[in-house]
């Protein structure tokens, strides 16, 4: 058994690269040897398919390597307690730090890498997407892994479900339902930060990858309304038809791999009951989506066994390497402040930080403030809430770019772009409280919303004494992200071009952006990013961290 | 009834001096000795903390202990129990596995072909009576069925040893009835061939209702109290039989 399977592996392997190799090599053809020279995105509407088969195809690596490390992260941290300390801190740091700030580091570093090829630009856009991917992906794997029974891990052991069978048969079925739900934040997430990463800008030097993004983009700076339009029209479609067509046959598929026994959550068809009546989607459920499951969980099951096996030799690869990678960024960084005096943006920092900092608190208390309301309203019942996460993930897919129209109209109203700022977050931030709740809302127990209607509790009192107080860990974990997003929106939404004008406020993300894609001074872009950072982990550490543990000591579900 | 019992029959497995120590200082269990003979049905009895199911774990192999040996047919154990098979109270089925692919997942794990563990676990499914309810999942079927998907999955990979672990504890009473009665007709039946078996329970009735042997165990840290004899008393054995009644009198008189 065990040589037939270590005789497959290269197989499976093999046929799995050079499926991608084909698939990449047809969609970008011969142009990832060629120097690369920033073209200008040719605006007519008729190449916007293939422009969203681009993207999507950037979508889809970028997503795979985040499933798999995420799986192998995830599973490494829940089994070896040394393993752990390492992960939890580092992701946590990671996920709560603004990706969007590093973005001119890293597409340097991959640039250089790959000889100013396209290749290179191509794997910077894929790095990115992945960097906003891989977070909650891991973090969700690693707690379903921590909440699977220890009673079925013993008699797997006990029954010899070991190696890429304990994959097959245990850890995938067990993390799949947190991963598929993790699946759609993540792409929901690529999809708002695509605009990002197909334009890349650092400084004078602006690379535009081919994309539904990077068309996007180009249509706001140029303020053509229509196209803008027309793209995001393509861009919601095309959402709505990943629910129809994957999403929503993969979560019929998964209702088996719910571990608990009771309740309501695995026997309703979630994605709208409307959904599951659909021929099509049954027919691509049985005919499709089922065979191709179980044969991925298998393929999956033998690949993962063999990350897994070779993990101790990652991580002192990784031990080895991060610090030297630290030392280069530090030595980087003392050729920045030790060539030439500070530049006066850098001097302006704290008050920016300031002021930021009101931003992302306010989009904070009014995320969770709108939330809990609705999370409410939506877990009244089962089907509800099923249409309700479509929709939630379909509008929270539909980047900040989307709410320019508004931004025009809030403008002209005279509210300022201050309040269009917050509103902009807001459209970043709100989802991640929203999901957060919502997932909660479903765990209370069904027993005790009974009691507390068999006690006449209702309305406020329900809110006060039942809802709140067991959402209350979900909310916590929600608005952190909510905050950790909200820095990265900033960046976005504090510094806006469209039509020719500029619109900005201050603040640090409005710094960071000009010198970024503006100045390119080096300098500001490090002391920013640097004090960011810096905030953020000291409100983690200091604010977050102590609310959560009290939170859950009080309100957390007993077994 | 002094019955000139087979006492030689050969020791299936064997503990010597086995201990737990937890945080190497809290003794929850031993050093004690223990012995399963071939084709003994034997019990553990004892109080909740008694460290019952901590033995079990270590005789399957899924921990190991702190001290002393546990041996095999004189050979000692080094990871997980292959000749051992277990029941688990909490059923600890696969909920995404289809009966008889819960029931064949040793077999799978064993690297046996498919059709060959398909029949393998048909057979079985069929000995406990489950029938036609080999597509279901197990959250369509209601705990005592669960606990006999549990018992055909302990039983297809034909282990030497079957142990049990409370397997009747989260059924009702009239279920758990009728499974103590199946789980004695399979150990009698020629279709089976695991015929030792070692049952962890609470429940002096269950052990003097079924056992050969019973041995009681005492709390902190769990220790062997006594083990008491009970091949002489005749099967089938009615809880209203007055042997049957005077043997578990005596045993809660020791364990009080």
């Amino acid at each position: 058994m065990t040589r037939r399977l270590s005789r497959s592996l290269p197989v499976d392997l093999g046929l799995v690269a050079a499926l991608a190799v084909v698939l990449l090599a047809s969609l970008f053809g011969g142009s990832f040897l060629r120097p690369y020279d920033a073209p200008e995105l040719e605006p007519s509407p008729a190449l916007l398919p293939v422009y969203l088969l681009r993207s999507l195809a950037r979508l889809g690596v970028a997503y795979a390597a985040a499933l798999v490390l995420a799986l192998a992260v995830g599973h490494l941290a829940a089994r070896s307690p040394t393993a752990r300390r390492f992960i939890l801190p580092t992701l946590d740091v990671l996920q709560s730090v603004p990706i969007l700030g590093f973005f001119p580091a890293a597409v340097g570093l991959f640039i250089g890498v790959f000889g100013g090829s396209a290749l290179g630009v191509e794997v910077a856009a894929v790095f990115l997407v992945f960097t906003c991917m891989f977070w909650n992906l891991a973090f969700g794997v690693y707690e379903s892994l921590l909440t699977l029974p220890e009673d079925l891990q013993m008699a797997a052991t006990q029954f010899g479900v070991r190696g890429p069978l304990r994959w097959s048969r245990l850890i995938l079925p067990s993390v799949l339902p947190t991963l598929l739900y993790n699946s759609l934040l993540s792409w929901a997430n690529g999809w708002y930060f695509l605009i990002a990463s197909e334009i890349i800008a650092v400084g004078p030097a602006r690379y535009t990858l081919p994309g539904l993004g990077s068309y996007l983009a180009q249509a706001v700076i140029a303020g053509r309304h229509d196209r803008t339009l027309l793209a995001l029209g393509l861009l919601v479609a095309t959402t709505v038809a990943m629910h129809l067509l994957l999403w929503s046959p993969l979560d019929t598929w998964a209702e088996r791999f719910h571990l608990e026994e009771t309740g309501d959550h695995p026997r309703t068809p979630r994605v709208a009951r409307v959904l599951g009546r659909s021929r099509i989607v049954r027919g691509i459920t049985r005919s499709l989506v089922i065979p191709l499951g179980q044969q991925a969980l298998g393929v999956a099951g033998r690949v993962l066994d063999f990350v897994g096996r070779h993990g101790r030799a990652v991580g002192i690869l990784v031990a080895l390497g991060l610090p030297a990678a630290m030392a280069y960024g530090g030595y980087g960084l003392y050729g920045l402040f030790s060539g030439r005096p500070l530049a006066p943006e850098v001097l302006g920092l704290p008050l920016d930080l300031f002021s930021s900092f009101v931003r992302v608190s306010l989009g904070v208390v009014l995320s969770a403030a709108l939330a809990v309301p609705l999370a409410h309203r939506i877990s009244r019942s089962p089907e509800r809430r099923a249409t309700a996460v479509a929709v939630i993930q379909i509008l929270a897919s539909v980047p900040a770019t989307a709410f320019f129209p508004l931004i025009a109209v809030v403008v002209t109203w005279g509210l300022g772009m201050n309040a269009a700022a917050v509103l902009l977050a807001l459209s970043a931030m709100f989802w991640y409280v929203l999901f957060n709740v919502v997932g909660a809302a479903a765990a209370i127990p069904k027993d005790l919303v009974e009691v507390a209607r068999g006690l006449g509790l209702g309305g406020a009192g329900y809110m006060r004494r039942v809802f709140v107080p067991a959402v209350a860990p979900g909310l916590v974990t929600g608005c952190v992200t909510a905050w950790g997003a909200g820095w990265n929106a900033m960046i976005l939404c504090e510094y806006l071009e469209t039509g020719g004008r500029v619109l900005s406020v201050r603040g640090v993300g409005a710094t960071l952006a000009r010198a970024t894609y503006v100045t390119g001074d080096m300098q500001v872009v490090a002391a920013s990013l640097a004090s960011m950072v810096l905030l953020i982990i000291l409100v983690n550490r200091l604010f977050w961290g102590p609310l959560y543990r009290q939170v859950a000591a009080r309100c957390k579900m007993e077994a | 009834m002094a019955q000139t019992t087979p006492r030689a029959a050969p020791v299936v497995l064997r503990l010597e001096g086995v201990e737990q120590l937890y945080d190497g200082k809290i003794r929850i269990l031993g050093p004690l000795d223990l012995e399963v003979r071939d084709g003994e049905f034997l019990s553990l009895v004892g109080p909740s903390g008694c460290g019952k199911s901590t033995l079990l774990r270590i005789v399957a192999g899924l921990l190991r202990p702190t001290g002393g040996v546990v041996r095999l047919r004189d050979r000692p154990l080094g990871g997980v129990n292959r000749s051992a098979a277990m029941v688990f109270q909490s059923f600890a089925l696969f909920p995404w596995l289809s009966v008889v692919e819960n029931v064949a997942v040793g077999l799978e794990a064993q690297g046996v072909g498919i059709r060959e563990r398909l029949k393998k676990a048909e057979k079985y499914i069929d000995l406990v009576g489950l029938s036609g309810y080999e597509r279901a999942f197990p959250r369509e079927l209601s705990r005592g069925m669960k606990q006999l998907v549990g018992l055909a999955r302990a039983l297809a990979v034909e282990p030497e040893l079957l142990c049990m672990d409370e397997p009747f504890s989260a059924l009702d009473v009239l279920t758990a009835r009728t499974m103590r009665d199946l789980v004695l007709d399979l150990w009698a039946s020629p279709a089976v061939t695991t015929k030792s078996i070692l049952l962890v329970t609470h429940s002096i009735e269950e052990a003097v209702a079924m056992s050969d042997r019973v041995v009681v165990l005492k709390a902190n840290p769990g220790r062997i109290a006594e083990t008491v004899e009970l091949k002489a008393l005749p099967r089938p054995r009615r809880s209203d039989a007055p042997a049957v009644r005077e043997t578990v009198d005596r045993m809660y008189a020791l364990l009080a």
